[in-house]
C-alpha cells in the first residue's frame, strides 16, 4: 500500500515536470507537460477568453538572465477554436489556431527553444510564470475605465487614469521553477 | 491649540476618514462585479451563437454583437483580477487628499488661533499703555497745581490757593463730563438756522477767529445742545490750531445720500503721526494743564449717538477739515 502511494506521488510529480532536451548548436529546449495547462487556475483563465500568457526565463547556473521565451494562449469564444503563439528565445515566431482541447495540450507539448549555451555541460534554472490577460487587453480595459470617468473622447479623464488605470496590471496567477542540468555530447 | 494636538486632530480626523471609506469604497466596484452581470453576459454570448446558426443571414450581426460583449466580459475579468489593488489605490488617493485637506484646515486654524492671540496680547499692551499716558498726564496737570498750591500756602496766599483748586475743579469736571455723555434727545433741526445762530453768538469767542455760516441748509434730527457742543469743540481745537489767527467755515452738503457739515479751519493741520489717534481719548498736541485731550473724544461719541459719525475728513498744512455726518434717525 505503501509502496502504491509513494508510486503514485512520484507519478503526480513527474507529470508535472517538464523535459529538457538538448538540441543541435547547443540549444535548449522544453517540452512542458500538459498537465500545466490543468491547474484550476489557469484552466479557468485559458476558457475566460483573455489572452494567458506563459513567460519561459532561463537562467545558466544561478547566473544572469540568460534567455526568455514566450507563449501566447487565447480561446477564441466564437469559433471555439484555440489560438496560439510561440516565440521562442531567439526570436523564432509560431501561431497557430487549434481546434480542440487535445490539439492543444499537443501543441503545448512540443519543444519549445528556451535558450543557446556554448558550454558542454549547464546547470539550468527555468521558471515559468502565467499571467491572466495580456498588455493590449491591460489597456484596452483601463481606456474603457477612463472613458466611464465622464470623458467619451481622447485618451480619458487623466485622474481616473492616473488613480486606477495605472494599478491594472497582469499579476501572475501561477509559477512554476525547475532546476536541471543538460549535458551536450 | 498646540502644534501638537493639531497633528493628532488632523490624524484622527484622517483615520475616521479612512475608515468610512473603506467601508464604502468597494460599493461601486462590487455593482460592476455583481456575478449576475457576468452571468448575464455569459448568457448573452452563449444566446448570439446560437443565433448565428437559427438566423444565419445575420451572422455578422450577432458576431459584432458578440464581440462588443465579450470585450465588456473581458473589462470586467480585467477588473475583477485586479480589484484589491484597484480599491487600495483608491483609498490611499481619497485619504492622502483629505489629509492634505485636513492638514491644510488645521495649520490655518492654528496660525489664524496664534494671530488671534497676539492680536490680543497686542492690542492689551496698546490698551495699558493708553492708561500709562493718561495716568502720567493726569498725575502731571494735577502735580501743576497742587505744588503751586502747597508754596501759595505756605506763604498764606489762600486767593491763590483757591485759584488752583478752581483749576483742579475744572479738570475733574471735564473728567465727569466724558464719563457721562448724555443720551441725545432728538429733534428737527435746521443746520442752517442753528448754525446762524452759533456764529452769531460765538463771533467773538475766540479772539482773531473769523466764523463764516451761511453755505447750504438742510433739517436734520439733531440734540441742538449736544450738538453745539461739537461745534464748539471743534472750533476751540482749531482756534488753538491757528493761534489766534484765520478763519472757520461752516458748510452743509448732501454727502453719499446723507447730510454732512463740513468745519474748515486754516490751521496749520494735525500731524501725520496723530491722525490715525485723532479720536482717541486724551491725545492732545497741547502741553499739560492746557488741555485733556478728551474733546474731539466727547464730540465723536456725541456723533455716533446721533447714528453719524465725525471724520477727519482732510488736514494739511492749509488748514484742517473735519465733517459731521447725520445719520437717519428718526426724531422724537
Amino acid at each position: 500500500m505503501v509502496l502504491l502511494i509513494r508510486a503514485l506521488f512520484v507519478a503526480a510529480i513527474a507529470a508535472k515536470q517538464p523535459t529538457f532536451v538538448a538540441q543541435s548548436d547547443r540549444v535548449v529546449a522544453v517540452i512542458l507537460p500538459a498537465s500545466l495547462l490543468s491547474e484550476p487556475d489557469v484552466q479557468r483563465q485559458l476558457n475566460s477568453g483573455l489572452t494567458i500568457t506563459f513567460i519561459l526565463r532561463s537562467q545558466w547556473g544561478g547566473g544572469a538572465l540568460a534567455a526568455a521565451a514566450r507563449i501566447e494562449i487565447r480561446y477564441d469564444l466564437w469559433d471555439e477554436v484555440w489560438l496560439v503563439r510561440r516565440i521562442e528565445f531567439d526570436g523564432k515566431e509560431t501561431r497557430d489556431r487549434l481546434a480542440s482541447r487535445d490539439s492543444l495540450d499537443n501543441w503545448w507539448s512540443t519543444p519549445a527553444r528556451i535558450g543557446a549555451t556554448t558550454s558542454d555541460r549547464v546547470t539550468l534554472n527555468v521558471t515559468l510564470t502565467a499571467l491572466p490577460f495580456s498588455a493590449a487587453e491591460g489597456e484596452d480595459t483601463r481606456q474603457w475605465i477612463a472613458k466611464s470617468g465622464g470623458v467619451t473622447a481622447g485618451s480619458g479623464s487623466p485622474l481616473i487614469t492616473a488613480l486606477i488605470g495605472t494599478t491594472l496590471n497582469a499579476k501572475p496567477i501561477h509559477a512554476w521553477k525547475w532546476r536541471t542540468e543538460i549535458a551536450f555530447r | 491649540m498646540s502644534v501638537t494636538r493639531s497633528i493628532i486632530a488632523a490624524c484622527a480626523a484622517t483615520f475616521f476618514f479612512w475608515i468610512v471609506v473603506h467601508q464604502v469604497s468597494s460599493l461601486w466596484l462590487d455593482v460592476a462585479l455583481r456575478p449576475d452581470v457576468r452571468a448575464a453576459l455569459e448568457r448573452s454570448l452563449d444566446d448570439q451563437k446560437k443565433l448565428r446558426t437559427l438566423d444565419a443571414a445575420h451572422r455578422d450581426d450577432y458576431r459584432r454583437q458578440f464581440e462588443s460583449n465579450e470585450r465588456l466580459l473581458h473589462h470586467l475579468d480585467v477588473i475583477r483580477m485586479n480589484r484589491e489593488q484597484m480599491l487600495r489605490r483608491f483609498e490611499i488617493a481619497l485619504v492622502a487628499l483629505f489629509a492634505i485637506v485636513a492638514a491644510v484646515i488645521v495649520a490655518t486654524m492654528s496660525a489664524r488661533h496664534r494671530r488671534a492671540q497676539a492680536r490680543e496680547r497686542r492690542d492689551y499692551l496698546d490698551r495699558v499703555s493708553v492708561l500709562q499716558e493718561n495716568a502720567r498726564r493726569h498725575a502731571h496737570e494735577m502735580k501743576g497745581p497742587i505744588t503751586a498750591a502747597r508754596l501759595e500756602l505756605e506763604r498764606g496766599e489762600l486767593q491763590s490757593v483757591a485759584e488752583e483748586l478752581e483749576v483742579l475743579t475744572r479738570m475733574s469736571r471735564q473728567q465727569a463730563s466724558f464719563a457721562a455723555i448724555a443720551t441725545p434727545v432728538l429733534r428737527k433741526v435746521s443746520l442752517g438756522v442753528m448754525l446762524e445762530e452759533f456764529c452769531a453768538t460765538f463771533a467773538n469767542a475766540w479772539p482773531g477767529v473769523s466764523l463764516q455760516c451761511g453755505a447750504g441748509d438742510a433739517v436734520v434730527c439733531a440734540d441742538r445742545d449736544m450738538l453745539r457742543q461739537v461745534l464748539v469743540n471743534l472750533c476751540s481745537n482749531s482756534a488753538l490750531a491757528m493761534n489766534g489767527s484765520g478763519s472757520i467755515a461752516f458748510s452743509i452738503a448732501r454727502r453719499s445720500g446723507k447730510t454732512a457739515l463740513d468745519v474748515n479751519d486754516t490751521g496749520g493741520g494735525i500731524p501725520e503721526s496723530l491722525r490715525p489717534r485723532v479720536f482717541d481719548p486724551y491725545v492732545t498736541t497741547r502741553k499739560a494743564g492746557e488741555g485733556t485731550g478728551l474733546g474731539l473724544a466727547i464730540s465723536r461719541k456725541i456723533m455716533i449717538d446721533h447714528g453719524g459719525d465725525l471724520q477727519l475728513a482732510a488736514t494739511s498744512s492749509a488748514g484742517t477739515t473735519f465733517r459731521l455726518i447725520f445719520g437717519e434717525s428718526e426724531c422724537s
